[in-house]
This record gives C-alpha cells, sequence and structure tokens, in this order.
C-alpha cells in the first residue's frame, strides 16, 4: 500500500452550525496549502449522499489516500464514511474526523477569524498524524479447521451438537462421552433437573454419533499454544500418561461451577445433612427419602444472595419429585423472607396440590441447626419454632474450582480473582473484538440452571459455525487497530501480557520467559495500554501507532499560543463530555484544545514530554470514571505516566501543576466544563515555559529519558496496575517507599543523561567542575554519577596536569 | 444525472439521493428533528415535510425519504407546508414540552405556543427512535429500543432496567435532538461504581 499522504481534507459548512460562526474562506486557504494536502475544499454536507459522492469522486481522481473529514462527531459519523469509502480501499484510520461544530464553533464566543485560526490548529494536528499514519493492508482471517469443544460442563454437548449441524469438524473433549454416565455425572453441578434428563440423552447421543466428532475422552488439557485460527492443545490421557497435540481453529470452552457443602455451621455431615446434588443422587441410588425433609436455602447465609433463585429452584423441584413419588415424605423449604418465590401461577397450584410448604423465616435471626430440630423465628409472632427434621438439604456453594479452573487458567480465560468467569471485561465497540464471548459456556461463567447452560453451548456452537462459514467465504477480515509485536524488539519480559485484559497476547510456545510475544488478532481490543508500557516500543498498536499520536500531539503543541492548552480526551469519557458541551451549546475556555483517543491509557508518556518540547505550555488528560475504564486500567495507567511526568517537570524547575490527569463523565458536560476552565486558570496563572537553551535542553532531556530510557520504562510499566489487583493505583504497595525509590531512579538516570548529552555536544574532554556548573549542580553528586559512567565504560576518563578530564565515547 | 425542481429552480441530483440530500446541497432549508446523517433516515417527525406539485394536484411528503424522480416540483414554503409545520410544532411542543431544542426550532418558525394539551410538562423525550437506530446501526449493539406501544412507547432498555449490554459509548446522548437521552441514559447503562462528586451552586 501507498505509504505516501495524499490528503484530502473536506470543510463541513453544516447549513448554518459551522459557516457563519467560522471564517471557512480563510482556513480552507490556509489548509490547502499544507504538505501532504492534495485537495481542500468546502462542501455543505460531506456526510449526506451528495457529499459522500463527491468525495468518493475527488478520492479517485486525485487519488486521495486519508480523508480529514471537518464537521462533527467522528463518533457518530466515522462509521458511515468507512462504510462508504471502503470501496475506494480507504480503511478505517485512513479517515479521520475533526469535531468543528461541537469544539470549536459552538462553544465560544470568538470571532469567525479566530475560530478558524483555532479550527486550523486541530486540522493541522490531523493532518499531521495522517502523514506519519502507515496503513496495513486488509487481511483475511485465516480459521479453517475443527473446533475444540473442550471442558466437563454439559453445555459441551449443546455446542457439540450446533456444530454438527453446521457440517463442521469438531473434537470433543469431555470427561465422559456414555450417555448413561453423563446423565450420572450431571446431577453434581445441577440438581433437581431431572425432567431434562430424557431430552439430555438425545442431545448426548447427537453430539457424539456423528461423522463429524472427534472423541478424546479421560483426556487432560496441559497446555495451549498458537492464536485464533491456529490454536495447539497438548492433551494428557490418563491411563498412559501420553501426551497428544491437537490442532484447532476455535476453542469453545465449557466449563461448570462447581457445588461445594457450605462450612461446619450448618451442620453438614453428607448423611442427614446434606447439599442439594446429594440429595438428587440419593434419589438416584435410593428412591426418595422417607420422613421430614427441609429444604434450607441457605444461600443469605453463605454470602450468595444472588443465587438463592436458583437455589431455590432446583429445592422446589427436589421437593416436587419426592412429594410426587411419596406421600409420606414431608417437603419444607425454609428460605429467607427477602427473598420471593419463584413460581410461576401454574406452579403455585402445583406446589399447593403436592402440599409443599414454603416457610419464611426473619432475615434478623439466623436459623440454626441441631440434632433432629431446626430452629427458626417466625415472621408472625416472633417466636423461635422448631423444626423437626429426617433429612436437612442445604444450598451448595458455588464456585469456580477443580478441573474446571485449571482448564480456564490454562485456556488464559481468568484475567481477575474471583469466584467466576464473568465473560469480557472490556466493555467495548463489538467491532473491537473479534469474538469475545464466543469461547464460553457453562456455569463456570454465571452459575445458571442446566437449560440456560445448554442454551449458552448452543449460542456458542452456532456464533463459532457463523465465524468459520465467514472465513471459509473469505468475508472474514481481521481487525485493523490491533497491536504487533516487532519480534527483533521484543525481550521477552511479559510486562504487556501482565498489563493486557483482553488476553490477546501470549507466546508461541510454553509458558514465556525471554520469548519474543506474539498477539492474537482476533482478540485484541485495540486498548494499546500494552503498547504504551513496552519498555522497548516493541508493541505496536497497528494504524494508531504511538508515532502517530507523537505527530499529532506535537504538531498542536507547535501552534499552541503562551497560554493555550492541549486536552487528549478518551473517546469514552472526555471527547463525548466536550462533544455534548457543545451539542448543548455550553460555553467555556476557547483556549482549550481537544483531541480524542481510543483510551488515555494509550498515551505513552513520551507524548506528554513532547507536547512540552513542542512549546505547549500544560496539558491535561480527560479520562474516564475511574473503575469505569473500557480497556483494562487505562485511565490507573495514565494516572502512573502522568505522575512520572510531574516527576521529571519539577526535576526540571518547571511547575508540576503544568500536566494534569482529569476525569469525565460524558452524560455531564458541566462537570467537563468546570474541569477544564479550572486548568485553563491554572495555566494562565503559571504563564508559558521560556524557551531559554536551558529549558529547551532539559525538555529535550526528559523526553529522550521517557521515550529510551528502558529502566525507568520497566519500572514505570512495572508500577501499573495489573488487571487482577482489585486496589486502586497507588494503594498496591507502601505508595511512599515506593515514590521516593522511584524519585531516586529518575534523578539518577535524568543526571546522567543530561551528562552525556552535554559531553555528546562539547566534543571535548571536560572537567568535574566544567560539568557541574554548565548543568547547574551539586559537584558531588555528579561526581557520583561520572564514576558510574566510567565504570559502564559509557564515558572515557583521562588525566591531564593531574586533573581529571571525562569525555564521550562513541 | 436526475433533474427536477425544487421552488421553481433546476436541480440535479444523482441517483439514490432523497429530496432532503438534494434539498441540503443546494442551500434549501428545510427543518429536521428525526433525521441523522449517520443512520439510515425514518420519516419518523415529519418536521421536513415539502409539498409536491402537478397542476391541480400536490401531495405532501416527508423529504429524508423521498426518493428523488425526474421532473418533479417540489416546493419547501407553501402555505399548506408551513401550516401543517405549524401542527407538527404545536404537536411536538404538546408532546415534549420541557425540551429546549424543540422550543428553540418552533420559535425559529414562528410557533411559540400550542393549542393541543399538555399532558406531562416535563417531557422531553418525542419518541424519534433516533438513539436505538444509532445504538443498532452505529454502535452495534441494540442496548435500547422504544417499549410499549402508542401514547405509551418510551424509549428504554429491556424491562426497563440497565442491561451488560450497553457500552456507555453515549452515542445516543450525543444523537437526542431534544436532549431527552441526558436523563435516560443513566438507566440503561446502570450507575457508574464510582461516580464524581457534583457540588451544587
Amino acid at each position: 500500500m501507498n505509504n505516501q499522504a495524499k490528503i484530502g481534507v473536506f470543510l463541513c459548512r453544516c447549513g448554518d452550525q459551522i459557516e457563519p460562526l467560522i471564517d471557512l474562506e480563510t482556513l480552507n486557504k490556509e489548509i490547502g496549502h499544507q504538505d501532504h494536502v492534495a485537495h481542500c475544499e468546502i462542501f455543505p454536507f460531506p456526510c449526506m449522499k451528495p457529499g459522500i459522492d463527491h468525495i468518493s469522486q475527488k478520492a479517485a481522481q486525485k487519488g486521495l489516500n486519508r480523508i480529514i473529514i471537518a464537521g462533527c462527531e467522528g463518533r457518530l459519523m466515522l462509521k458511515k464514511f468507512e462504510k462508504e469509502l471502503q470501496l475506494l480501499d480507504l480503511h478505517k484510520e485512513q479517515i479521520d474526523m475533526v469535531n468543528l461544530r461541537g469544539h470549536v464553533a459552538a462553544v465560544s464566543d470568538l470571532g469567525p477569524k479566530e475560530k478558524a485560526a483555532k479550527a486550523g490548529k486541530l486540522i493541522k494536528a490531523s493532518i499531521a498524524e495522517m502523514a506519519v499514519l502507515m496503513p496495513t493492508p486488509q487481511s483475511l482471517a485465516h480459521l479453517d479447521g475443527p473446533v475444540m469443544v473442550i471442558g466437563d460442563g454439559i453445555a459441551a454437548f449443546t455446542a457439540a451438537r450446533e456444530l454438527s449441524r453446521n457440517n463442521i469438524n469438531f473434537f470433543l473433549a469431555v470427561e465422559t462421552t456414555n450417555p448413561e454416565a453423563v446423565l450420572r455425572n450431571v446431577v453434581r453441578a445441577y440438581p433437581g433437573e431431572r425432567e431434562y434428563f430424557e431430552r439430555l440423552e438425545t442431545i448426548v447421543k447427537e453430539a457424539v454419533e456423528n461423522p463429524q466428532a472427534t472423541l478424546l475422552p479421560r483426556s487432560r488439557l496441559t497446555a495451549l499454544s498458537g492464536v485464533t485460527g491456529n490454536y495447539a492443545l497438548t492433551f494428557e490421557t490418563e491411563d498412559e500418561n501420553l501426551s497428544q497435540k491437537y490442532k484447532a481453529a476455535a476453542i469453545i470452552a465449557c466449563l461448570d461451577a462447581q457445588l461445594e457443602p457450605p462450612g461446619p455451621a450448618f451442620g453438614y455431615d453428607g448423611q442427614k445433612v446434606m447439599i442439594q446434588p446429594e440429595m438428587e443422587a440419593y434419589i438416584q441410588q435410593h428412591g426418595t427419602p422417607a420422613g421430614r425433609t427441609i429444604f434450607w436455602l441457605n444461600d443469605y447465609e453463605i454470602d450468595q444472595a444472588d443465587f438463592v433463585q436458583l437455589s431455590a429452584r432446583s429445592a422446589w423441584n427436589l421437593a416436587r419429585h419426592i412429594r410426587r413419588h411419596s406421600k409420606e415424605t414431608q417437603a419444607i423449604i425454609l428460605h429467607n423472607q427477602l427473598m420471593p418465590i419463584p413460581l410461576s401461577a401454574a406452579e403455585r397450584i402445583e406446589n399447593r396440590n403436592l402440599g409443599i410448604i414454603w416457610l419464611p423465616y426473619d432475615n434478623a435471626v439466623r436459623p440454626s441447626i441441631q440434632t433432629d430440630f431446626l430452629t427458626f423465628c417466625s415472621l408472625t409472632d416472633h417466636v423461635e419454632h422448631e423444626l423437626e427434621w429426617d433429612q436437612v438439604v442445604l444450598s451448595p456453594v458455588r464456585s469456580l474450582a477443580g478441573e474446571s479452573l485449571r482448564t480456564a487458567r490454562i485456556l488464559g480465560l481468568i484475567h481477575r480473582e474471583g469466584r467466576f468467569i464473568t465473560g469480557h471485561h472490556a466493555k467495548v465497540r463489538p467491532e473491537m473484538v473479534g469474538r469475545e464471548e464466543t469461547y464460553l459456556a457453562g456455569s463456570a461463567r454465571y452459575p445458571c440452571d442446566l437449560h440456560e447452560a445448554l442454551n449458552q453451548g448452543q449460542k456458542a456452537g452456532s456464533k463459532t459455525a457463523r465465524m468459520l462459514k465467514k472465513a471459509v467465504q473469505g468475508q472474514l477480515y481481521l481487525p485493523r487497530v490491533v497491536c504487533m509485536v516487532d519480534p527483533a524488539k521484543c525481550i521477552g519480559c511479559g510486562q504487556c501480557q501482565e498489563l493486557c485484559d483482553c488476553g490477546g497476547i501470549g507466546v508461541d510456545e510454553g509458558p514465556g520467559g525471554g520469548l519474543p510475544r506474539i498477539v492474537d488478532p482476533m482478540v485484541c481490543t485495540g486498548g494499546g495500554t500494552c503498547a504504551a508500557a513496552c519498555p522497548y516500543h516493541a508493541l505496536v498498536l497497528q494504524n494508531n501507532s504511538n508515532d502517530q499520536r507523537e505527530a499529532r500531539v506535537a504538531a498542536l503543541s507547535r501552534q499552541m499560543a503562551a497560554d493555550e492548552i492541549v486536552a487528549i480526551g478518551c473517546v469514552w469519557g472526555g471527547l463525548p463530555a466536550a462533544d455534548n458541551a457543545g451539542k448543548q451549546g455550553l460555553q467555556y475556555d476557547p483556549r482549550i484544545h481537544i483531541l480524542g483517543v481510543p483510551c488515555v491509557g494509550q498515551i505513552d508518556p513520551c507524548v506528554m514530554a513532547r507536547a512540552f518540547l513542542e512549546g505547549a505550555p500544560g496539558l491535561i488528560l480527560v479520562g474516564c470514571l475511574p473503575e469505569e475504564c473500557h480497556h483494562s486500567f487505562g485511565v490507573d495507567h495514565a494516572w502512573s505516566r502522568v505522575n512520572v511526568l510531574k516527576k521529571l517537570l519539577t526535576l526540571c524547575g518547571f511547575n508540576r501543576q503544568r500536566i494534569a490527569l482529569a476525569h469525565a463523565d460524558l452524560n455531564k458536560p458541566q462537570e467537563f466544563i468546570k474541569t477544564v476552565e479550572s486548568f485553563a486558570q491554572t495555566i494562565a496563572l503559571l504563564g508559558p515555559i521560556d524557551r531559554t537553551p536551558l529549558n529547551l535542553d532539559k525538555l529535550q532531556t526528559i523526553y529522550e529519558l521517557i521515550k529510551y530510557n528502558t529502566r525507568i520504562r520497566h519500572l514505570l510499566s512495572a508500577s501499573l496496575r495489573r488487571p487482577w489487583e482489585k486496589s486502586y493505583r497507588g494503594e498496591q504497595r507502601h505508595a511512599l517507599d515506593y515514590d521516593r525509590d522511584f524519585m531516586a531512579v529518575i534523578e539518577e538516570e535524568f543526571l546522567q543523561l543530561r551528562l552525556l548529552r552535554l559531553l555528546q555536544d562539547e566534543k571535548q574532554p571536560l572537567r568535574l567542575q566544567d560539568l557541574a556548573i554548565s548543568l547547574r549542580e551539586d559537584e558531588i553528586q555528579v561526581a557520583d554519577c561520572l564514576w558510574n559512567l566510567v565504570t559502564d565504560g559509557t564515558i572515557s576518563l583521562t588525566h591531564q596536569q593531574r586533573e581529571a578530564f571525562y569525555s564521550f565515547v562513541n | 444525472m436526475i433533474e427536477f425542481n425544487i421552488n421553481d429552480k433546476k436541480v440535479k441530483a444523482g441517483a439514490g439521493w432523497s429530496l432532503l440530500d438534494t434539498a441540503r446541497h443546494y442551500g434549501v432549508d428545510i427543518p429536521t428533528l428525526c433525521y441523522h446523517e449517520s443512520v439510515a433516515a425514518s420519516g419518523a417527525c415529519r418536521l421536513c415535510i415539502v409539498e409536491l406539485k402537478q397542476g391541480d394536484w400536490s401531495k405532501l411528503v416527508a423529504s429524508c425519504i423521498y426518493p428523488v424522480q425526474a421532473g418533479i416540483n417540489v416546493y419547501t414554503e407553501t402555505k399548506r407546508v408551513q401550516n401543517v409545520r405549524r401542527w407538527i410544532f404545536e404537536m411536538l411542543l404538546s408532546a415534549c414540552p420541557a425540551s429546549g431544542e424543540i422550543r428553540r426550532m418552533a420559535a425559529k418558525y414562528g410557533v411559540e405556543s400550542t393549542r393541543f394539551p399538555i399532558h406531562d410538562p416535563d417531557q422531553t423525550c418525542m419518541v424519534c427512535g433516533l438513539c436505538s437506530r444509532v445504538c443498532e446501526e452505529v454502535v452495534g449493539l441494540s442496548a435500547i429500543s422504544t417499549v410499549d406501544r402508542g401514547v405509551h412507547k418510551k424509549v428504554s432498555s429491556p424491562f426497563l432496567r440497565p442491561t451488560d449490554v450497553c457500552v456507555a459509548c453515549g452515542s445516543c446522548v450525543s444523537i437526542c435532538p431534544t436532549g431527552a437521552m441526558q436523563a435516560i441514559f443513566d438507566s440503561v447503562r446502570g450507575k457508574p461504581t464510582m461516580q464524581l462528586t457534583q457540588l451544587t451552586a
């Protein structure tokens, strides 16, 4: 693809919402003369059919390969342009939008000329970004081959059945494929679902007995490698301890939660006091029990009130079965008053006919169990009544454990601590994720009943089938904005893999340790905080690279006047808040110039440093609400990076308030305005950074240090919050100790870099005193630092007339 | 190219253009509310009506969904159009009296009061469905849609509960022509786990 940028800029009049407010004619002339701009014109409505026809025509005529539309919210409009211009080989990220209406025209009372100047700055920044964009070709996803259905969850059989119905070959790696054994086992995870057994048997038979299936019973997954479309799974068979490798295009994990007895406080003994699955097994073996059976729904007491409905359904199903088969057995369901009874009208009638008693107890008084009696506090008279029992059936504790947990770990499904795999954390637009939930079904995801689990399996199967069909037909493209690793630069430190929440980063083989990482483009969400954290810049976010952002921020910063501010808003918080402020016609300080990024976590600290180097007096990052970040913990990561910059600014004698992180809720534009106005005032008070040679040298040093110093970059990424960490940013370690240590490292590296730069520039040996004076630093510190550099071999030491001279070694 | 007349002026339109596309391209002002360029037109609010005349015969059509035809005569400011537009504005004013955007737009076309009864003085939503269309067509999800029917129709997530389907991108808030979505949005995305304190002045 042609990397030489030929940019077409289209300025939108938008009826009367842009044109009279912004002087578009002046803007048109100014932009038309920019480098890389092959075409610039004003159009009434570029977004409507005539406009799109016109843009397509111009793009074809002049061979434009980048399009900038300066009009309104890219969040809403970009998709339409992308869709319409796709035919011309103009893809996502080759089209950019600048929101003139919402960020310039509507939000201040400047004159049309001044607004045109502000608009010009924003458009030129976009041009700069487009000029360095290296578009990747559209590439097809290769997904051809069998699907691996794995896990002991019951959903495996519906998933397999769905695949076989779609004529897709699959491996079925489950504990057993014998229908009878499956039915025997299913009660362990789904008690009281006897009604389904007949249907379940046919499902299992259909899944197992067909030519598409390759059965791998009794095998344990031990390792996984590769990416979507080309997975390799290693299994170990229980009997022979033999390892066997299988290739698969996609994986469907069907895992069930484990049901375990609650703690000793409930008197569990597995004989008379049991949990629901054990009662089910008892009925299977010995038939209905005699005497009085009490189902105690103790979910509130075992801290899983969310699942009480599920336990209640199981209890009712069991009680119903017991009462149907033995009129002598009494069935009482003892439940917390807070729980609504989950029965339909027809079921209530049946319940009445069968004489199952639902007995509520007061939530304030915990029922207690003794020999033959269960005490509970009645709601009506507040007396502690006693119930005589022959069997007590407790609700099980539901958790992810044992084999399911092990399999989930190997498959990389667990990103955070918790009892269940709650699917995918990243809450982004569907086009940003290749597959999302297709890989997970069963009650390990979230406790559910048998019907729901089977349903999930079927859905996973049909989604996978659809994806494979699309790939075979050549219609499945890889997402364009995903991370890619340069294996030549990657040292295999694994920082990115730890930070990644989408699970898209892995190693080709084995557990890791020094091997270059690879990215699964079908899983990567393009969050990019991993790329910004890479100490070696080995990880690059394709089509939205760090170079692009740096170019954009640099271009805007270069144009900033003494009191103008660069603001970077994330597309989930700051940017939409600004868009909505414009939409509502709210006014704010016109000195704020807003750029949008998909996530503030994408911003490498070197981009922040570059803004100051190029002349911005202030930089504010406006992210989303804490804990609401759509891409892992991008906002927390931005916090850490901003703080490194603050330290560096302080070290150089600049005010650390020049850079700030703020949070915005997109639905509260008024609050966003308070944020930016307050920051604008701060910067107005501080004034510009004097562009003296000394200051420029310091800013250059900050930039080089944060961009290339791998020690600081390593420390920084090691300090970032991991997806599984529950505590908020600074709480992860002793905050002050950590900060002091980090500061000391920064000071050391900063001084070293300044010394090196000075010696390199001077090109002649210098004495300690000269160095200390020209750097305006303490002599002892400089001496320490010089000694380190000399022992490293980075600089050389010579003696002339009993004085030490230091010089740079090439 | 398809040739026809708008307000007695000859215009040329391309294949697949609507009357609104052509009119806006030639700088003819037609008010719209439920139309947004990012999604397919639906013709819900009827504000964009224009008159098609042929001899003694004439009809009113919604210009946002009316495809162009060769030789038709379109008028955007006839008495009939102005009259019907006034009714529509009055109906909108009675349906969503609290919406500043509608009030401003109506005032621009000389409508400042309504003869129709106001049932809910706090209502801002006119149920044009732009929010659900943007969610489906632009975001690629279906977190919100209109629920219930007729006069009870309203915009909501399924079962009037916050939904996990919503990714909280705010496209619906940005696209809403009446500002109603700002209030509905929190009941769709769910309350953020952490909220910023708001001081009331």
